[in-house]
């Protein structure tokens, strides 16, 4: 399976975008793609989830256990943009405080 | 109202197919989004864990079958596989560091009753969701 879209912004912070259902089928390589980055050095990530029309317990644990990572490396994991799907699910599994959302993929770690 | 059935070896493309077959009954019956929200996040849930551990890896014959009904929305999954250790009734969400176990907390809380049992024709779970319409 291909790889997500990533982009780096100005500040360093790399953006993957997952498209499409975040379930079995894609977790695992989302979840090897974001430790991947980690590995490569950059340790700020935000995962845009505007295009993630579905998500379920495979992809929240393929975000917990990036978010571990990241910030053992001494960054952080953020998600943008979710749609209202992933809220629910988010807020369901009792996630929406440890992945707090913020608007933007591009204004996450401004604050 | 009408009855909607999938019948599938298990492997990768599984759960399309089942998505697939839930979308052919959403065209009929005008159920609400939130109803069809919390059907596929449970189907997803409880078919995730036939095909991960009904057969240990390996496939199993599956049988779904979605009915739309004008109170609720009913969705039956039959499979061949070994029985299933589950407890239903100690269902709990885990902790916020936890990587897996929340696809049945998950599926319990978006449906009004979820069972299961096992017979000689293999393992039985009934997912039901009032309709909110």
């Amino acid at each position: 399976m291909s790889d997500f879209s990533t982009r780096t912004t100005g500040s360093g912070v790399v953006v993957v975008q997952p498209t499409g259902r975040l379930n079995m089928v894609a977790a695992p390589a989302l979840r090897k793609q974001l430790n991947d980055i980690v590995d490569g050095g950059t340790s700020r990530i935000v995962v845009d989830l505007s295009a993630t029309e579905f998500i379920d317990s495979s992809g929240l644990g393929a975000l917990i256990a990036a978010l571990k990572i990241a910030r053992n490396a001494g960054g952080d994991l953020r998600i943008a943009a979710p749609t209202q799907q992933v809220c629910t699910v988010l807020e369901l599994s009792n996630l929406d405080r440890v992945l707090r959302s913020y608007a933007s993929a591009d204004s996450a770690f401004d604050e | 109202m009408s009855e909607y059935a999938l019948d599938a070896q298990t492997g990768p493309d599984t759960l399309e197919e089942i998505q697939r077959t839930l979308e052919q009954a959403w065209s009929e019956g005008n159920v609400a989004d939130d109803t069809k929200m919390c059907i596929e996040l449970a189907v997803s849930e409880i078919a995730t864990n036939i095909i991960e551990y009904s057969g240990d890896g390996k496939p199993v014959r599956l049988r779904m079958v979605v009915d739309v009904r004008p109170d609720s929305v009913a969705v039956n999954f039959t499979d061949d596989g070994h029985p299933a250790p589950v407890d239903l009734a100690r269902i709990t969400m885990p902790g916020e560091a936890a990587e897996s176990g929340r696809g049945l907390a998950l599926a319990h809380r978006v449906l009004d009753e979820l069972s299961y049992s096992r017979d000689p024709d293999g393992n039985h779970w009934t997912l039901i969701r009032r309709r909110s319409e």
